[in-house]
């Protein structure tokens, strides 16, 4: 293998940088503002609290990518971080199944069995584990040289970003820049992939930090707070008033370079036993906030949008 | 984060990482920020030397890609689902504990937490034959206890002695023993115990919050990252050995009154799946229990069974029945 420097690229990686990824425009644009949808290099935060429907979302539009363009999909690679053990296969190739099935009913029946065809889905996808910020640092370093020879692959999801904020938090001391030095460079590190490459970002980060300066009935509450040592930018009001757990907390670094927001709540559970799961999506390009809802169902998620 | 030590990787020697530290790059992280042209220019160290300790670097320390349908074959033949041994918890769980991933049980004090895990242990040492470690917090581990649970199963003394020596007991009391022993345990006890003959196919922490809710609260870092080091272990034993963990949490009311489980936000997001514990009002049977899912990647939520605690393999029919059951489509 011959080494790859930053500063000279072989003739396949200077084709693959130019002729540009594929295109995730149309991902889903049910939960993408209208004209809004991920752009090559544009960063999407899925925040929320837990059980609202963060990964199911993720799944869901993985399975978009990765599923061929006859079934719908855009046959487009991914590359999955896992960072906290939290990725269930089993899970993703029933809802993939469901999604071939249906799309199966509509055109007519094909040569490769279900089980080839789910299997050659899969093979769009890799997953990687890391369990630590360093070694999250170091696995984003090995895979430019992944993105950079591989032109199909468009889309890196990271679940969840912020997995290693408390372990990082504690072991930096007192001082804020050691506790976010190893989430800053990794974020300078997607800058720099994410500009040269082209790749979309996905990341999700855990809802854990309480609002406490938000008033319930106040609807634009900025979301800064003074005495919060990791205290968000200015730029992300808060989307709803009743989640009082939206409060950005990663580094400065990581808030410039997110160009879209997705904020997910939860109904509380009704009558009928059926939860209404919703999003929020909030984005520099746009003014306003496109709303959606949406129900799990076994093979996935089904949205209940009105246009 | 990673110091550059001389030996960490063949090429690196003294005289080298005097060089590095003269530009203040004392860190793995550090170095491999760097492009090694200009590091070249700057340390007066050569280029081939540099880049080919970046190789050897990132190749030591980074986690590698695995395609995912070369996953997805193995987990088709390593995941398995472990009964619990009664019915109505087998029905909540979609047919068992799973493996690769954590279950947590939360319920008020006296709500029978510690003892489902002894009738789960017990069900699994005797009736699947596994190894069963239990790691206990609060001494409630009680082995007569146990034995009288093996009774009423088997009456052949043999029988009840094998199923014990199966349910292995470590006693820890605070959280640095628990990291420790949990660290232990990944690094050398589970393969000694696969190796001996036994397959360990089950890991219990009753209670986990019992050492954790002392270190959280107040302005302490330490205590969430002590937990989340915890719970980063326990998940890795779960995937890499294909274990099920079952995990036991009290209980807290929320700001709507409805029960929640304890140990904060930053917990709530680590197990996958999550019943909650409590008692029958009004029952004429004292041992009557209600267990509901709270939190699961697989069922509804919400559905509630009736379990009694002292006659656990029965089958019970519950008054509350769930109007969604979703069928489970995995082979």
């Amino acid at each position: 293998m011959t080494a790859r420097v930053r500063m000279a690229e072989n003739g396949a990686q200077l084709v693959s940088r130019l002729e540009g990824r594929p295109s995730l425009r149309d991902i889903e644009p049910n939960i993408f503002p209208v004209d809004s949808g991920p752009r090559q290099g544009d960063v999407v935060e899925f925040h929320g609290m837990e059980g609202a429907g963060k990964t199911e979302t993720l799944y869901h539009l993985i399975i978009r990518c990765i599923m061929p363009v006859q079934n719908g999909g855009l046959e487009v690679g991914v590359v999955f971080i896992d960072t906290d053990y939290h990725f269930d296969m089993l899970r993703l190739v029933s809802a993939l199944e469901g999604r071939l099935a249906e799309d199966l009913k509509e055109s007519d029946g094909s040569e490769n069995e279900p089980e080839e065809r789910v299997r050659s889905c899969l093979r769009r996808l890799s997953v990687v584990h890391c369990n630590s910020s360093v070694q999250l640092l170091l696995t984003l370093h090995y895979l430019e040289n992944t993105f950079s020879s591989q032109p199909s692959v468009g889309l890196l999801v990271i679940d969840s970003i912020s997995a290693f904020y408390w372990v990082d938090r504690f072991s930096g001391g007192e001082s804020t820049v050691c506790q976010e030095a190893n989430l800053r460079k990794c974020t300078e590190l997607l800058d720099r992939l994410r500009r040269n490459y082209g790749i979309v970002v996905f990341a999700t980060t855990h809802a854990i930090m309480r609002n406490y300066g938000s008033d319930p009935g106040v609807s634009d509450v900025p979301c800064s707070s003074s005495s919060s040592l990791l205290s968000s930018s200015h730029r992300w009001r808060s989307a709803e008033s009743a989640a009082d757990f939206d409060k950005p907390y990663l580094c400065r670094a990581w808030q410039r370079i997110v160009t879209h927001r997705m904020l997910f709540t939860k109904s509380p559970v009704s009558k009928d036993h059926k939860q209404v799961f919703s999003t929020a999506c909030t984005s520099i390009m746009t003014k306003g906030v496109k709303r959606c809802s949406f129900h799990v169902m076994e093979d996935g998620i089904k949205f209940v949008c009105d246009k | 984060m990673v110091i550059l030590r001389e030996g960490i990787c063949p090429g690196i020697n003294e005289d080298f990482i005097k060089a590095l530290q003269s530009e203040d790059i004392r860190t793995v992280e550090d170095f491999v920020s760097f492009n090694p042209e200009e590091l070249a220019q700057k340390c007066s160290l050569s280029y081939k030397a540099l880049v080919a300790v970046r190789r050897v670097l990132l190749a030591q320390c980074t986690a590698f890609p695995v395609s995912a349908a070369d996953l997805y074959e193995e987990l088709l033949s390593s995941t398995a689902i472990l009964s619990t041994g009664s019915p109505s918890l087998d029905k909540l769980l979609d047919s068992g504990l799973y493996t690769g991933e954590i279950t947590e049980l939360i319920g008020s004090p006296g709500s029978g937490k510690t003892q489902v895990c002894f009738s789960v242990a017990v069900n699994m040492s005797h009736q699947l034959k596994q190894t069963v470690f239990y790691i206990d917090t609060r001494g409630g581990v009680c082995a007569n206890r146990l034995l009288q649970m093996l009774q009423t199963s088997t009456p052949d003394m043999e029988e009840q002695m094998e199923a014990l020596k199966k349910i292995k007991v470590f006693r820890v009391f605070d959280v640095f023993s628990l990291l420790a022993c949990l660290q232990n345990l990944r690094s050398n006890g589970l393969q000694k115990a696969s190796v001996g003959g036994g397959s360990v196919k089950a890991l219990m922490v009753d209670s986990v919050s019992a050492v954790l809710s002392s270190m959280l609260g107040g302005k302490q870092n330490e205590g969430m990252s002590l937990m989340m080091q915890v719970a980063g272990e326990m998940k890795m034993i779960a995937k890499d050995f294909n274990i099920a963990v079952l995990v036991t949490n009290h209980v807290t009311k929320d700001g709507n009154g409805h029960l929640k489980a304890g140990l904060g936000q930053s917990w709530s997001h680590v197990p996958r799946t999550r019943v909650l514990l409590q008692r029958v009002e009004n029952a004429e049977t004292p041992s009557l229990r209600t267990a509901t899912l709270t939190k699961s990647s697989r069922q509804a939520c919400r559905l509630v069974e009736e379990f009694d605690l002292c006659h656990w393999s029965e089958e019970r029919s519950t008054s509350i029945s769930a109007k969604r059951k979703l069928e489970s489509s995995k082979p």
